[in-house]
């Protein structure tokens, strides 16, 4: 720091070089380190008995006012700024040693989850939307002509048997699987239509670790002219992939459903090993998952269509087989706990 | 069904590796559910260490009364001594024996080894030693003629792999071996033999006496006798086929009948000729009332639906389901009537259903046999039987209406290209039909007997062409012009409903549909539940999830909250009930928590939900309300513990309807507002809810907003009376409110208070 002038009252105007102090000043502004420092140098050079003020006092013509002046507002502005940097400076110092612990947790929130079943709903939901399709969710007490009949099951088809479906009259069932909806859906609308339903669908099985009665799934329909297997073959592996990612393949083997010809179990490859073999599809590579094929010409005829004109394909499957395999869940069991500790999971 | 190999090979020779030949079956035909092996481990010459032996001598062993000391010729010059516990043989039996050094399927390995002091320099063979079947009673005696020393692989099918298949209900040809191996031709374009079986000759010495009454029921009925049949133990190949299969040997008789149903898919029945009443067999209806004790020695109770076989005086058998234990094949049986018949199959279906008794037999003819295929399996089983039992086929008959004649469908060769899109030749197409038994005429087809149930239609021709092209099928998608997917209004809501309660902190449960008890007396019940706790059809959704919560009280879960949406199923007096989805939340808090997340569904959703206090049984007396989509409260405290809880049920179709959308945008006033608090003094039974609508109405359109504040009933509130407190904000859109404009606002609040309810302003 420089040496305070002696001599402060011999100063005079033409003494004050405007250029100099500023210079001098901005200089040891520049090295202060904390507010105090700041305050005696402005006490220094705009205080009261400051060389400047003092020039100011004694200043006889314009110009040189003029002069003074820009320097004091110029000083008093770096003085200002120079002041809050140190202040916020110094504000962080303290604290930032305040011995704060930001990996403790935050605050508690309520946060719930959705059930894995209605996750795999939406994901399901979701691509047949983005493949043009609409969604249904249709009554579960069904008739027997809607469950059966109208769906060409054959009068000895073993689901029709009370000892596999649940019944609640002669003629009333819980509905075995969402196939009804086909026939609700191609009743309501005229071809071509595109459409999935999803929803409860009942079997009398006896509760096991895999096995319960009660269950969802989604089943599509497609109606337009000149629709194929290959078709149905694209739509499966489009859904498959969106299920259990983009690496999926999928492969049909043939089967039997009342109310499709040809009918296919399609397989999807298994998504625990990559089709490498695994104790999930018993070391097969693929794994089974519901059932398609190209409407029977029984069903259009039963709704009124030409089969010569109209073809279509439906497929369905299991919506707890789907989020099982998705989630690693080997029973059915955590699907219908009520425990917090499964269901916070998802 | 379980395929041995050896057995398929018999009928198609061919030679693709297993696994193989598995995946295409189960892709094109039937699906394999596995491939087992069984037998003797065939490594380092193992299976060279099973022989055909002839016993030279056989005594009693010096030091032990219950084995046997066996000089055996195993083709090797000098006899090998063996010990040996089974006592069913003597000198000049031809036997199966095991040399030291074998190692038997339980993975034992023979040594040489000596026995109360004498050698055994090897092992006579029982049945179950080497899995040819679960027999133990002795050793297996072989037929005379093998040369000692020969393999016993060549003689006996030490080792056998047994192909799982599990067929769909439109198939019963593929319920047989010879079926199985049709498939095969087709897929290994090997040719196929001729199906198994030659008749004999008949000495026609015996008439045979069958009546069918009901053609409808049984189209055909081949009734055949035979006369001095030996009743005894079937050969070995027989019953290890048979045990192979998955069926356990009995006779030779019985197990002729199995075999045959197992080779060609036609159940057979076997009859005790000489236990049959005038040894006749009518076919016919069952009596109203009557009853018979069938095989399983369970007695029946029959109904006029059931088809019978019945001798002159009874019924000695449930047509095509189990036999009779009056009439069957027992010891001492010397006569047999031999069933080669054809069932319909709706009536064995139902009759099956109803006394809940399946058999390999209904099982196959509930699906529809082939009638053509009745003299093929009487022409096999009366080889056999005449072969295996050294009896005389003394008399036949045949008795049957009018046979369905062959469907010929038509059938375009680009129809099938059509729908499976990708193309076949039409030459590939006839070759594959061909092999499957179709005759092809240009565009006409005529279908095999054995599959005319299941194809009778243009499209079923094309299934059989698809389901040998399924691999070829490339993945394409429809080219659609005229649809578009979008989510429906109440699907929407559906969604936004769960993201706010798990927004809120819910998380979302399933629980079952069906329910021990409801709170509708009339909820539907299921004719044949499978449990009392999932009996009834629920008409409401809070029960379930209280009981959820219960069960996370019980687990020491904390935080609880949990919703579900879900059907209900309202009794309607009609057909069906009527069907409405729910949303039920159960949650820790009481009534102002349930009311919260009420009102925060109602702000979300842009709904009005406002509420009146209307009991329900399952909340607390003076803590519950209904409004116009469904009820919302405080569980009554004897519910659940830790309380309070706080619940609300509400109905998502009238959700809906509460629902504004879209939602219209207001200007925000710029002009500010004034706040004012004020209190009355009202009765203590007058709802908020009607005081607060009745100061909105008054303050419309500047009042903006009503803020509750509180709601006190000490002294100096006299008793019976309440002091309601809450603030307003008036505001305008037009300019800044005067404090004449306020004083004029508040005046009008109060004085219509004062006049609806008797309200009176606090100091």
């Amino acid at each position: 720091m420089n040496a305070k002038p002696e001599h402060s009252e011999a100063v005079t105007v033409a003494a004050v070089d405007a250029a100099a102090l500023q210079d001098e000043a901005l200089a040891a502004l520049g090295c202060a380190a904390t507010p105090a420092e700041v305050g005696e140098l402005r006490t220094r050079y705009l205080g009261r008995k400051s060389d400047l003020k003092q020039a100011l006092r004694n200043v006889r013509d314009r110009d040189t006012g003029m002069t003074l002046n820009a320097v004091r507002e110029r000083l008093e502005a770096a003085f200002a700024e120079r002041e809050a940097e140190l202040e916020r400076a110094a504000l962080d110092v303290a604290l930032a040693t305040d011995g704060f612990d930001v990996t403790l947790p935050g605050d508690e929130l309520a946060v719930g989850t959705l059930h894995p079943v209605t996750q795999v709903r939406r994901i399901v939901e979701d691509a047949f939307l983005g493949l043009g399709y609409e969604v249904r969710d249709d009554r579960e007490v069904e008739t027997v002509e809607y469950n059966f009949d109208k769906l060409g099951f054959a009068p000895t088809h073993s689901s029709r048997s009370p000892r596999d479906t649940f019944f609640l009259d002669h003629d009333t069932v819980l509905r075995t699987e969402t196939s009804p909806s086909q026939i609700h859906h191609l009743e309501s609308r005229t071809p071509p239509v595109y459409m999935v339903s999803i929803g409860r669908v009942y079997r009398r099985d006896a509760i096991t670790p895999t096995r319960f009665p009660i269950f969802h799934q989604f089943e599509g329909l497609a109606v337009d002219r000149g629709l194929t297997l290959a078709d149905l073959k694209g739509t499966l592996l489009h859904v498959m992939r969106a299920l259990f990612g983009p690496q999926r393949r999928v492969r049909f083997r043939t089967h039997f459903f009342p109310f499709t010809e040809p009918s296919m179990e399609p397989d999807v490859s298994c998504p625990i090993c990559d089709g490498a073999g695994c104790r999930t599809c018993k070391h097969s590579g693929w794994i089974e998952l519901g059932g398609s094929g190209m409407v029977d010409p029984v069903v259009f005829q039963n709704v009124g269509l030409d089969p010569e004109e109209w073809s279509g394909f439906a497929f369905g499957c299991g919506l707890e087989r789907s989020a099982q395999l998705r989630h690693g869940i080997s029973e059915i069991r955590p699907l219908w706990s009520p425990d917090l500790r499964v269901l916070r999971q998802f | 069904m379980r395929v041995p190999i050896s057995w398929l090979r018999e009928y198609v020779p061919f030679d693709l590796p297993l696994a193989e030949l598995a995946e295409r079956l189960s892709i094109a035909s039937a699906e394999v559910e596995g491939i087992e092996r069984r037998g003797v481990p065939d490594v380092d010459g193992n299976l060279g260490l099973f022989r055909v032996g002839r016993v030279l001598e056989a005594g009693k062993h010096p030091n032990a009364d219950r084995l046997q000391l066996c000089q055996v010729d195993v083709g090797e010059g000098t006899p090998r001594q063996i010990v040996c516990g089974a006592w069913n043989f003597g000198p000049g039996a031809t036997v199966a024996v095991a040399l030291p050094g074998a190692v038997l399927p339980n993975g034992v390995k023979l040594a040489p080894t000596k026995l109360r002091g004498e050698e055994s320099n090897g092992m006579i063979l029982a049945e179950d030693e080497v899995e040819l079947g679960a027999d133990h009673s002795g050793i297996m005696v072989l037929a005379d003629g093998v040369e000692p020393g020969t393999p016993l692989a060549d003689v006996l099918p030490l080792v056998e792999d047994i192909v799982v298949v599990e067929s769909t209900g439109n198939r019963p040809d593929l319920l047989s071996i010879y079926g199985l191996a049709r498939e095969v031709s087709a897929l290994c374009d090997v040719d196929l033999a001729p199906p198994p079986g030659r008749d004999p000759a008949c000495t026609n010495e015996d008439r045979v006496d069958v009546r069918v009454d009901d053609f409808a029921g049984c189209p055909r009925y081949i009734g055949r006798l035979f006369r001095d049949v030996r009743l005894a133990a079937s050969p070995p190949w027989l019953r290890t086929r048979l045990s192979d299969a998955g069926m356990r040997p009995i006779s030779n008789v019985v197990d002729i009948t199995n075999y045959v149903m197992l080779a060609l898919g036609n159940p057979l029945h076997a009859f005790d000729l000489d236990t049959l009443a005038g040894g006749r067999i009518v076919v016919r209806r069952a009596s109203s009332g009557e009853r018979m004790r069938t095989l399983d020695g369970v007695d029946r109770e029959l109904t006029p639906d059931d088809l019978m076989i019945a001798d002159a005086e009874r019924s000695v058998a449930i047509a095509g389901i189990m036999g009779g234990e009056a009439t069957e094949i027992a010891e001492g049986t010397t006569n047999v009537l031999l069933e080669a018949a054809n069932f319909e199959p709706y009536g064995i279906f139902r009759t099956s259903e109803r006394l809940r008794l399946r058999t390999e037999g209904s099982n196959r003819w509930e699906k529809g046999v082939d009638p053509h295929l009745a003299p093929r399996a009487a022409a096999l089983a009366t080889e056999l039987i005449a072969e295996l039992a050294g009896a005389r086929w003394t008399g036949d008959v045949d008795v049957h209406d009018d046979l369905p004649a062959q469907p010929v469908v038509r059938f375009r060769p680009r129809r099938a290209d059509e729908l499976i899109g990708v193309s076949t030749p039409p030459a590939q197409q006839r070759a594959l039909l061909s092999r499957l038994g179709f005759d092809v005429d240009d565009e006409r087809v005529t279908v095999p007997t054995w599959r005319s149930r299941d194809v009778t239609r243009e499209v079923d021709i094309v299934e059989e062409i698809a389901r040998f092209r399924l691999p070829d099928v490339p993945f394409t998608l429809p080219v659609r012009r005229e649809m578009f997917g979008q989510l429906s209004a109440d699907q929407r809501l559906r969604r936004r409903v769960e993201d706010v309660l798990v927004g809120l902190g819910f998380s979302e449960v399933y629980t079952p549909s069906l329910v021990e008890t409801d709170g509708d007396a009339a909820a539907l019940r299921l004719e044949e539940p499978i449990s009392v706790e999932l009996a009834l059809l629920r008409t409401e959704l809070l029960p379930s999830l209280i009981e959820a919560a219960r069960r996370n009280l019980e687990l020491g879960n904390s935080r609880i909250a949990l919703f579900e949406i879900a059907r209900v199923y309202q009794p309607s007096g009609g057909q069906l009930p009527v069907e409405r989805v729910h949303v039920a939340a159960v949650t820790e808090g009481g009534y102002a928590r349930a009311k919260g997340i009420l009102d925060a569904l109602g702000a979300s959703l842009h709904g009005e939900l406002a509420v009146a206090a209307v009991p329900n049984r399952l909340f607390h007396p003076s803590r519950a309300a209904r409004g116009g989509a469904g009820i919302v409260g405080e569980l009554h405290p004897t519910l659940l513990g830790g309380g309070p809880w706080g619940a609300l049920e509400l109905d998502l179709e009238l959700l809906l309807e509460s629902v504004h959308e879209p939602v219209v945008y207001q200007d925000v006033s710029t002009y500010p507002a004034v706040r004012q608090d004020l209190a009355f003094v009202v009765d203590a039974d007058l709802p908020a809810g009607e005081l607060f609508a009745a100061a909105r109405d008054a303050g419309a359109p500047e009042l903006r907003e009503i803020r509750f504040l509180s709601d006190y009933r000490d002294p100096p509130i006299p008793p019976g009376k309440k002091s309601l407190a809450f603030s307003v904000a008036f505001q305008t859109d037009d300019r800044t409110l005067t404090d004449e404009d306020a004083r004029t606002l508040r005046r009008r609040v109060i004085d219509a208070l004062a006049r609806r309810f008797g309200a009176e302003l606090r100091g």
